[in-house]
């Protein structure tokens, strides 16, 4: 059963997961090569320079990936449920109403995973290559609040989809807006490492809000 | 003004004992929707095997009865139950027996044909492929079809496929009959009928075209805005107004438009 709950968001999502992809893509390359460039015209140092320096981390580009593709993915997977309603066929699947919805998100956390371990990794391999150990680190710490970001807007995303009524959706975007500014108002790199273990709880609670909509769904709220 | 025939399985329930338990029961349900009152005391009874319809105009609370059934909103106050569990916490095994076709023939327009069948195949044990298939080779479409890119009619046939191949003990149909042509309505209602007889199973179904209903329901309960105005057999209601259609009868009933 889980196998198919997954196979439902596979089918729903797979045309904007090759289309991310793609974009990803271009956006990796376009933002690595700049990084390779300034290394060969201008030498290391200046990639040195430019971290140690200007408080820069040399991805800048990709900055609010994560956020748009938390946000979209929320989108994708949960517009054709609450479209016509169609969450009430999946709650009345024959298995446990919260391991469906916990499915049902659980597979947009692990392929935001799968991103942000492709970053991961893409960046790594090319920074590891021109910096040192610390400073890729450095670059690390604050691409992390980038990928809380993502997850924040994916978890929000759901739950706001879900809402039945657009005052509590109206709450929901004000609450997620606010998350986000703080999540943004500091581009200085390491700026968030004390908080950041509080805001990875704090971000992670958001799956409560996709019950606490799924609850008001069943209820049949309305405006 | 209309009559009230209380009916539902009571007595046959308590003189054949928990054999006879009624797969639905709604008792004293009242809604609102904000100030507005949909209805007010709601109490029937759908015994096993019956082949029950809902009818009533728009907005007296039919596809509201049917939500609260299937757990989908609280009424205000009275509950409901199926299969002797309460609606709005329906434990998976219940809604393993029971096939839900929602308002507008609703399903998951994104998959195809066989992807669909694939999915539901996988959650109901007693799953009839052939009858979902043979309802498909009818319609003359591909396996990788996408059900968003066929007509209304076609979705429609298809939703109803996948409720039949289900093999459930209760459908739970609301409007089935919007989308069909007369034809394929017709046909259905004949095939449901026999279907439903062979098998024992239990239906419960709203629908907006009465005059197909005559030959399908054994019960009919006729709302009206607030309240049940007839809940009887329908060869016992069709009885008392001779000569007139079930049509006829609701039409007298409910008054015109």
């Amino acid at each position: 059963m889980v196998k198919m709950i997954l196979y439902k968001e596979w089918l729903k999502t797979k045309g904007f997961l090759f289309g991310a992809l793609g974009a990803l893509a271009l956006l990796l390359f376009y933002c690595l090569l700049s990084v390779i460039k300034t290394a060969q015209i201008n030498g290391i140092e200046t990639l040195w320079e430019l971290v140690l320096e200007h408080n820069q981390v040399l991805v800048e580009t990709l900055k609010y990936f994560p956020l748009a593709l938390g946000a979209l993915l929320a989108v994708t997977q949960y517009l054709p449920e609450i479209s016509r309603k169609r969450l009430k066929l999946t709650l009345h699947l024959p298995c446990s109403q919260n391991k469906t919805v916990f499915v049902m998100y659980g597979y947009g956390l692990i392929v935001l995973t799968a991103f942000f371990a492709l970053i991961s990794i893409v960046i790594y391999a090319v920074l590891n290559h021109y910096l040192a150990a610390e400073l890729v680190n450095r670059v690390f710490a604050t691409v992390a609040v980038w990928y809380l970001a993502g997850y924040a807007a994916y978890l929000s995303g759901c739950a706001i989809c879900i809402e039945p009524t657009w005052r509590m959706r109206a709450v929901l975007m004000l609450m997620t807006a606010a998350l986000l500014l703080l999540l943004f108002i500091s581009g200085t790199p390491e700026a968030y490492n004390r908080i950041l273990p509080g805001l990875f709880i704090y971000v992670l609670c958001g799956q409560l809000l996709i019950f606490h909509s799924i609850k008001r769904f069943k209820e049949g709220l309305q405006d | 003004m209309g009559i009230y025939t209380p009916l539902g399985c009571s007595y046959l329930c308590k003189t054949l004992g928990t054999a006879m338990e009624p797969v639905i029961s709604c008792e004293h349900l009242t809604h609102y929707y904000g100030r507005r009152k949909i209805y007010e005391d709601l109490n029937f009874e759908i015994a096993p095997g019956h082949i029950v319809g809902l009818l009533g105009k728009n907005g007296t609370g039919k596809t509201t009865t049917i939500n609260i059934l299937m757990g989908y909103l609280t009424p205000t106050s009275g509950s409901c139950r199926i299969f002797g569990e309460e609606s709005h916490c329906i434990s998976p095994i219940t809604r393993e027996r029971i096939a839900l076709l929602l308002e507008g023939h609703v399903q998951y327009s994104y998959m195809t044909i066989s992807q669909i069948e694939k999915f539901y195949s996988s959650f109901y044990p007693k799953w009839n492929r052939e009858a979902y298939y043979s309802l498909m080779d009818k319609l003359k479409v591909a396996p990788g079809q996408k059900i968003s890119r066929m007509s209304n009619g076609q979705r429609s046939q298809v939703s109803l496929g996948l409720i039949l191949a289900q093999n459930a003990d209760l459908l739970v149909l609301d409007d089935f009959s919007l989308g069909l042509d007369p034809g394929y309505r017709r046909l259905f209602c004949e095939y449901l009928r026999d279907y439903v007889k062979a098998r024992g199973k239990t239906v419960f179904l709203t629908s907006h075209i009465i005059q197909d209903l005559e030959k399908l329901v054994d019960e009919v309960i006729i709302m009206d805005y607030g309240s049940i105005l007839v809940q009887e057999s329908a060869a016992s209601l069709m009885g008392r107004f001779p000569g007139l259609t079930l049509e006829d009868i609701f039409i007298e009933l409910t008054g015109k438009y």
